[in-house]
C-alpha cells in the first residue's frame, strides 16, 4: 500500500474538502430532481421546429470522492426529425452520458444533471376531462405535440417520455433482456404499457408484427427464452422492443459493438432498413467511424465531455476541420490503406476528467496547436451552414463571417 | 496534411520535455480509498470504537484499575442475604406470601454493592466484578482470536489446495466440508467436555487447559466456512487474466499461490475473520456458561454469567454480578459484526452507494 | 420426376463419408508429424487439435466433446507476424493459448525453436515460457490489482534472473521507456491508468523476459481508435527492434492487415484459408474470407459497396454442421458441401484454403 506522504495522492484534508462540497451539491440537485412540479414548469418551446430533440449546453457531472468528473461539459446538438444523428468519440468522452441524460438514467446521487436543457418534442395522446384518450374516426387516437424540457422534469414525471417517446437499444444484448420471461411476454408488455386500451390479443399481434419487421419469424421466437437465442437475434429482439411503442426517438448506444463482424453487418442493414420504415429519429452512439459513415446523416464528434465538431456526414468525413477528427480518421487502419508506412497516431492520452485544464483539452495531443491554444477554451465556429467546429485554427472565419 | 505529419515529431519531443498533464492529477491511493469508504458508514465507526474500547478495557484496564488482583478476594467480612423463611397466609381466598431474608455473615466481602472500593461491586466469592470483567475479557478475546486465526490458517491451506489443484483433491475436501458442516458444534463439545472430566481426574490435563482444548476442537470443525470462501475466491481469481499471465510467465506454483492468489483473497478473508470473531466469542461464552469453560479461580465472561444457573437468588437480586459480563459479550459481538460489515462494504469495489 | 431426381442428386452416406475422411486425415497427420522439423522456423504447429470435455460419465469418461480447434497447421519464422482472424467461437484464442500450452493440446504437434514441446511437463515448460509470452485483450483484468507497476515489471525479471539483482530497477525503467511509460509510473498502481497505458504495461511485462514469440490475443480490441494506433505502432516498432515474432489474434480485419505478414482465417475451430497478406487480401479464395471483408463498415460515406451478405448466425461450436462447417451460411453452398468436409489444400504456393468450390 502507498505511503501517506506520497505526493502523488490527495491529502486527507483535500479529501474531506471534496466530500463536503460534493455532499452539499448532491443534496441540492437530488432535491430538485425529486420535487413535485406542475406541467407548466417544464413545458417549453423548440428553437427550431424541425428538430425532435435539442440538447442545449448540457452539463452532467459525477461527484466522486476524488473530485468532480465533468462527464458532459456544455454539450449542444440537435436531432432533426426523421434523421440519424451519429455521436462518435472515444471512451470517456461523454457520449453515452449525454444519451443517458436524455433518458434521465444517470445514477444518483453521484451523477447529476447540473445545468442546461434537453428539449424534446413528444407526441402524446390527447386526453379528455376524465383522463382517457379520445378516439379518432379512422381508428387510433387523437394526438397532440408537447415540448418538454427533460432536464427540468421531476423524476416522477419521466414516465411520460421514457420508453414511450424515447426508446433505447443497449450495447449488451446478453444482459438487457430479462432471463425469466419469454421474448413474447417482454414484447407484449411494452405494448400493454404504452398503447391505451390494448388487450393481450392486440399486444400479441403487435409483437409479431414487430418481430417480422426485424427479420425474425415470430413462431420460432415468440415463446422462446432469451438464453435460447444468439447474440444477433437478441439484438434484433431488443430493436423490436424499442420499436414496439412507436417512439419518436430511438437511442442506440453502441448497438453493434458486442457483435461479430458478419452479424454486425446484418444488424446495420436492418437498422438502415428500419430507418426508412419508421416515423422517428435515431440517435446512434458509437466509437466506430465505419458504422457512423454507413448509418448517419449528421455526425457529432465529442472529446472529453465537449462537442468539438458537428456537421453532416459528408462534411465530417470528407472535409474534417478539427485536428482530433482528422487524426481519428487517419489513425483508423482501413482495408484500403497502404500498410507499408507507420500508422498515424494521436500521441498521449485523454486528460484525466478530474482537474481539466482551462485551455483546449486537446492541446497536449494536437499536432497543429498555436500560441492561441494556451488561452481560453475555443468557442464553436460555424464554417458552413451545417458545419461547426471548436478550434482556434478557424477563429478568423468567425471574424470574417 | 503534410504539414500535420511534419509537426507530429516536434510535438512528440515537446511533450516529452514538458511536465505531462497526468503528473499533476492527484487521486486517492488504495489505502485512502479503503479508509474513506470504511469511515463513510457510521455503523462501522461505532463498531470500531466498541472493539477498540473493549481491547483497551481488557488489556490496559487492569494496569489503571489495579486495586484488586485477578483472583484476589476482598477479605473484609461481609454479609450475604438469603431467603430464609417463606410463610403463606390465606385471607379470604387470597394467598399472600411473606419472604423472610436472613443476613448471613461471610468470611469475604461477597455480593457487595457499588462503592468506592468496588466500582461494580463484588461477586458471590468476593472477587471485584470490574477486575474480573477485565481479566475475563482477556481470556474471552484471546481464546476467540486464537481460534479464528487457527481456523483461518487451516481454512486457507485446505481451501487453497481445493481451489488451486481442483479435481479429486477438491472433491474430497469439499465432501469433508459438507460432512463437518452437518456436525452440531455445541453437543459435540459437551460430549468432549464430559470425556475431559475423566482426563482431568487422571491428571492427563490441567483444568485450566479445558477451554483451550475445547476451542481447538472447535477450530477443527469450523474451518469449512473459511475453506469454502477461499476455494470460491481462488476459483474465480484463477480465471482472471493476470493469473493466466503469471502461468505464462513460468512462475512456480508456490509463487502463484502466495504472491498472486492469497493477497487477493485477503480482503474477503479479513471480512470473514472479523465476522467469525463475533461468533467465536459467543461460542466461548456458551461453553463457559454451560460450565465447560474456564474454572474458578480464573474466569471468562461466559463463566461470570454461569453463576445464575446454580444460584437463583443472584439472578433475581444481584444483577450487578452477571449483567456487566452479558453487556460485554453483546458489545464484543456487535462490534466485530459492525466492523466486518463495514470492511466488506469498503473492500467491495462494486458496492457503491 | 423421381427419375430426374435420382439422376441429378448423388445419394450421400454421411457415416461412410465421415469414416473415410477421418481415416484419410489420420494417415495424413501421422505422415506429417513424422516429418523432420523445419530448423529455420521459430514455431511450427502441425494439425493442432484441442477438445474440451462437455459431458462426463460418473467414472470420468468423456462422452461428448467440444472441438474448439480442429486441425490447424502453420509455420512462423523469426521476426514474422501471423494474423489469425475469426469471429467469436472460432477457436482463435484457444489456438493461441494451446501454443503456450496454457491449454494441454489434444492432438497434433507444437514445435518451438526446433524442440517438440507438445508433451513437455509444466516444470520443463517453465524454462521455455520466458521465450514465449502473451498479451491479453482486457488490460483491466490482466494486471494484478494490488501491485505497483514497478513490482509487476520487476517480478518476472527477478524470477528468471534476466539481469543481476542490483540492476533490476534500471532494466525495468529502460523497458518502461521503450514501451512509452514514464518513469514516475514505477510507484503507481494499475487502477490509476487508462486502458492504453495499461496495455503498455502488459506489453512491457511480456517483453521483460526477452521473449522470441509473443501471442497477442486481441491486444487492441478493447482500446479506442487513437490509442489502438499507438499500440499497433509500438508493437511494430518493438518487433523491428527485438526481432520478435507475433501471433496476432483479432476479429478486426483492418488491424490484422496492418500488422501481419501471414494471415489465417478461422471459422468454428477450423482453418478456412491461410496465406501471405497479399494472397488473402488481393486474392481471397474462400467465400467466408470474402464475406468477412465485405462486412467491415467503411468509414467513407460515399463508398457504397455491395455486401456479400451472410444469412443466419454462427452455429454453436458444440454442434458444428456436417460436411463443410461453413455451408449453413455460405451463399454459394452446393449439395456436396452439406455432406463432405472439404480438403484443406494448397491452391497456390503457400496459399491454402478449404472449400469444395476451388
Amino acid at each position: 500500500m502507498a505511503k501517506k506522504t506520497n505526493g502523488n495522492y490527495l491529502s486527507g484534508k483535500e479529501i474531506r474538502a471534496i466530500s463536503k462540497a460534493n455532499a452539499k451539491e448532491m443534496k441540492r440537485l437530488e432535491a430538485y430532481k425529486k420535487r413535485r412540479a406542475s406541467e407548466s414548469e417544464f413545458l417549453t418551446q423548440m428553437k427550431n421546429n424541425d428538430n425532435i430533440l435539442e440538447i442545449d449546453d448540457l452539463h452532467t457531472f459525477f461527484f466522486t470522492e476524488q473530485g468532480v468528473v465533468k462527464a458532459v461539459n456544455g454539450v449542444s446538438y440537435d436531432v432533426p426529425k426523421n434523421a440519424v444523428v451519429g455521436v462518435v468519440g472515444e471512451s470517456g468522452c461523454g457520449k453515452s452520458v449525454t444519451s443517458m441524460s436524455v433518458m434521465r438514467l444517470i445514477q444518483g446521487p453521484t451523477g447529476q444533471i447540473v445545468d442546461g436543457s434537453i428539449r424534446f418534442k413528444s407526441s402524446e395522446y390527447k386526453l379528455d376531462e376524465k383522463g382517457s384518450p379520445i378516439p379518432k374516426a379512422d381508428g387510433g387516437y387523437e394526438t397532440e405535440e408537447k415540448v418538454y424540457d427533460i432536464a427540468k422534469m421531476p423524476i416522477r414525471e419521466i414516465h411520460r417520455i421514457r420508453g414511450k417517446q424515447v426508446a433505447m437499444i443497449f450495447q449488451e444484448p446478453m444482459t438487457s433482456l430479462n432471463p425469466v420471461f419469454t421474448i413474447g411476454q417482454q414484447l407484449d408488455e411494452v405494448t400493454l404499457l404504452h398503447l391505451p386500451g390494448a388487450t393481450k390479443e392486440i399486444a400479441k399481434a403487435k409483437s409479431e408484427e414487430m418481430l417480422r419487421l426485424v427479420g425474425i419469424i415470430p413462431e420460432n421466437v415468440y415463446n422462446a427464452f432469451p438464453h435460447e437465442l444468439s447474440g444477433g437475434m437478441r439484438q434484433r429482439v431488443m430493436i423490436a422492443m424499442a420499436l414496439a411503442a412507436e417512439p419518436r426517438l430511438i437511442i442506440a448506444d453502441e448497438p453493434t459493438t458486442a457483435l461479430d463482424v458478419t452479424i454486425q453487418a446484418q444488424i446495420l442493414d436492418l437498422l438502415q432498413d428500419i430507418k426508412n420504415k419508421i416515423d422517428g429519429s435515431i440517435l446512434l452512439i458509437t466509437h466506430d467511424l465505419g458504422v457512423i459513415a454507413e448509418m448517419a446523416d449528421y455526425v457529432v464528434v465529442m472529446y472529453a465531455g465537449k462537442v468539438i465538431e458537428k456537421g453532416t456526414v459528408f462534411e465530417i468525413f470528407q472535409d474534417p476541420k478539427h485536428p482530433y477528427t482528422i487524426g481519428l480518421q487517419k489513425s483508423k487502419p482501413t482495408m484500403t490503406l497502404d500498410d507499408s508506412t507507420e500508422l498515424y497516431n494521436i500521441p498521449g492520452n485523454v486528460p484525466n476528467p478530474i482537474n481539466m485544464p482551462t485551455h483546449c483539452y486537446f492541446k497536449e495531443r494536437c499536432a497543429m496547436c498555436t500560441k492561441k491554444c494556451s488561452g481560453d477554451y475555443p468557442g464553436m465556429v460555424q464554417v458552413s451552414p451545417t458545419h461547426f467546429v471548436a478550434c482556434h485554427l478557424y477563429d478568423e472565419e468567425k471574424n470574417n463571417g | 496534411m503534410d504539414e500535420l505529419e511534419l509537426k507530429q515529431n516536434d510535438i512528440n519531443e515537446a511533450i516529452d520535455t514538458d511536465i505531462p498533464l497526468d503528473k499533476n492529477v492527484r487521486l486517492m491511493s488504495p489505502t485512502q480509498m479503503l479508509l474513506r469508504r470504511f469511515f463513510r458508514s457510521k455503523l462501522s465507526i461505532i463498531g470500531l470504537v466498541m472493539v477498540v474500547g473493549l481491547f483497551l478495557f481488557c488489556f490496559l484496564g487492569p494496569v489503571v484499575y489495579n486495586q484488586w488482583g485477578e483472583t484476589e478476594r476482598d477479605p473484609v467480612g461481609g454479609v450475604e442475604c438469603e431467603e430464609a423463611q417463606v410463610t403463606t397466609y390465606e385471607v379470604d381466598g387470597v394467598t399472600y406470601t411473606v419472604r423472610g431474608i436472613r443476613e448471613k455473615p461471610m468470611p469475604y466481602n461477597v455480593k457487595a454493592g457499588i462503592s468506592a472500593d468496588h466500582l461494580l461491586g463484588t461477586d458471590e466469592m468476593g472477587h471485584d466484578v470490574l477486575t474480573r470483567l477485565m481479566y475475563g475479557g482477556r481470556v474471552s478475546l484471546l481464546v476467540s482470536f486464537m481460534t479464528v486465526i487457527l481456523m483461518t490458517i487451516l481454512g486457507v491451506i485446505i481451501g487453497g489446495i481445493a481451489g488451486y489443484f481442483g479435481g479429486i483433491a477438491d472433491n474430497i475436501i469439499m465432501r469433508l466440508c459438507d460432512i463437518l458442516m452437518c456436525l452440531p458444534g455445541v453437543p459435540i463439545l459437551m460430549i468432549l467436555s464430559a470425556a475431559m472430566d475423566g482426563w482431568v481426574e487422571q491428571q492427563w490435563i490441567e483444568e485450566g487447559m479445558r477451554i483451550y482444548i475445547l476451542m481447538f476442537f472447535l477450530t477443527l470443525i469450523s474451518w469449512p466456512g473459511i475453506a469454502r470462501l477461499v476455494r470460491g475466491q481462488i476459483l474465480s481469481l484463477r480465471e482472471q487474466e493476470y493469473m493466466v499471465a503469471a502461468e505464462a510467465m513460468g512462475y512456480s506454483t508456490a509463487r502463484k499461490i502466495f504472491k498472486h492468489l492469497v493477497p487477493n483473497v485477503m480482503p474477503q478473508l479479513i471480512v470473514q475473520m472479523s465476522l467469525s470473531l463475533g461468533s467465536m466469542i459467543l461460542y466461548e461464552a456458551t461453553l463457559s456458561y454451560l460450565n465447560m469453560g474456564i474454572k474458578a479461580p480464573y474466569t471468562a465472561w461466559g463463566s461470570m454469567i454461569n453463576i445464575i444457573t446454580t444460584n437463583q437468588g443472584v439472578l433475581k437480586y444481584y444483577p450487578l454480578i452477571w449483567v456487566p459480563a452479558g453487556v460485554c459479550i453483546v458489545i464484543a459481538v456487535l462490534g466485530f459484526n459492525f466492523v466486518g460489515d463495514g470492511l466488506r462494504d469498503a473492500l467491495d469495489p462494486k458496492a457503491r452507494r | 420426376m423421381a427419375e430426374q431426381l435420382n439422376k441429378n442428386s448423388v445419394v450421400y452416406d454421411d457415416e461412410a463419408i465421415v469414416a473415410e475422411f477421418q481415416a484419410k486425415r489420420k494417415l495424413q497427420i501421422e505422415r506429417d508429424c513424422a516429418q523432420p522439423f523445419d530448423q529455420q522456423a521459430l514455431l511450427e504447429v502441425r494439425h493442432l487439435r484441442k477438445c474440451f470435455p462437455m459431458k462426463k460419465t460418473i467414472t470420468g469418461k468423456v462422452t461428448k466433446e467440444l472441438v474448439a480447434v480442429d486441425d490447424v497447421s502453420f509455420k512462423l519464422y523469426p521476426g514474422e507476424t501471423l494474423g489469425i482472424v475469426g469471429e467469436s467461437g472460432c477457436g482463435k484464442t484457444t489456438t493461441g493459448r494451446a501454443i503456450l500450452k496454457l491449454h494441454e493440446p489434444s492432438g497434433g504437434q507444437i514445435i518451438f525453436n526446433g524442440q517438440d514441446i507438445t508433451h513437455l511437463k509444466s516444470k520443463q515448460m517453465r524454462e521455455i515460457r520466458k521465450q514465449m509470452q502473451i498479451i491479453f485483450q482486457d488490460p483491466y483484468s490482466s494486471l494484478p490489482p494490488r501491485d505497483t507497476v514497478g513490482g509487476i515489471l520487476s517480478e518476472p525479471v527477478q524470477v528468471h534472473n534476466i539481469v543481476p539483482k542490483d540492476q533490476v530497477k534500471d532494466y525495468v525503467l529502460k523497458l518502461m521507456d521503450k514501451c512509452g511509460l514514464r518513469d514516475y509510473y514505477f510507484e503507481r498502481y494499475p487502477h490509476e491508468f487508462s486502458g492504453g497505458q495499461r496495455q503498455r504495461i502488459c506489453i512491457a511485462r511480456a517483453l521483460s523476459v526477452n521473449p522470441k514469440l509473443v501471442i497477442c490475443d486481441e491486444p487492441v480490441s478493447a482500446l479506442d481508435v487513437s490509442i489502438q494506433a499507438q499500440i499497433i505502432n509500438l508493437l511494430k516498432e518493438l518487433q523491428r527492434e527485438m526481432n520478435l515474432a507475433y501471433v496476432f489474434i483479432s476479429h478486426d480485419l483492418s488491424v490484422v492487415k496492418f500488422i501481419s505478414d501471414k494471415i489465417g482465417v478461422m471459422y468454428l475451430g477450423g482453418m478456412m484459408e491461410f496465406g501471405t497478406k497479399e494472397d488473402i487480401f488481393k486474392n481471397p479464395l474462400h467465400p467466408y474470407t470474402k464475406a468477412l471483408f465485405s462486412a467491415v463498415p467503411n468509414p467513407d460515406p460515399t463508398a457504397k459497396m455491395e455486401r456479400i451478405k451472410l444469412e443466419g448466425d454462427i452455429p454453436s461450436p458444440a454442434n458444428p454442421p456436417k460436411g463443410c462447417r461453413f455451408h449453413t451460411r455460405c451463399p454459394y453452398a452446393k449439395e456436396v458441401c452439406k455432406h463432405v468436409p472439404p480438403e484443406y489444400k494448397e491452391c497456390e504456393p503457400g496459399h491454402f484454403a478449404a472449400c469444395h468450390l476451388l
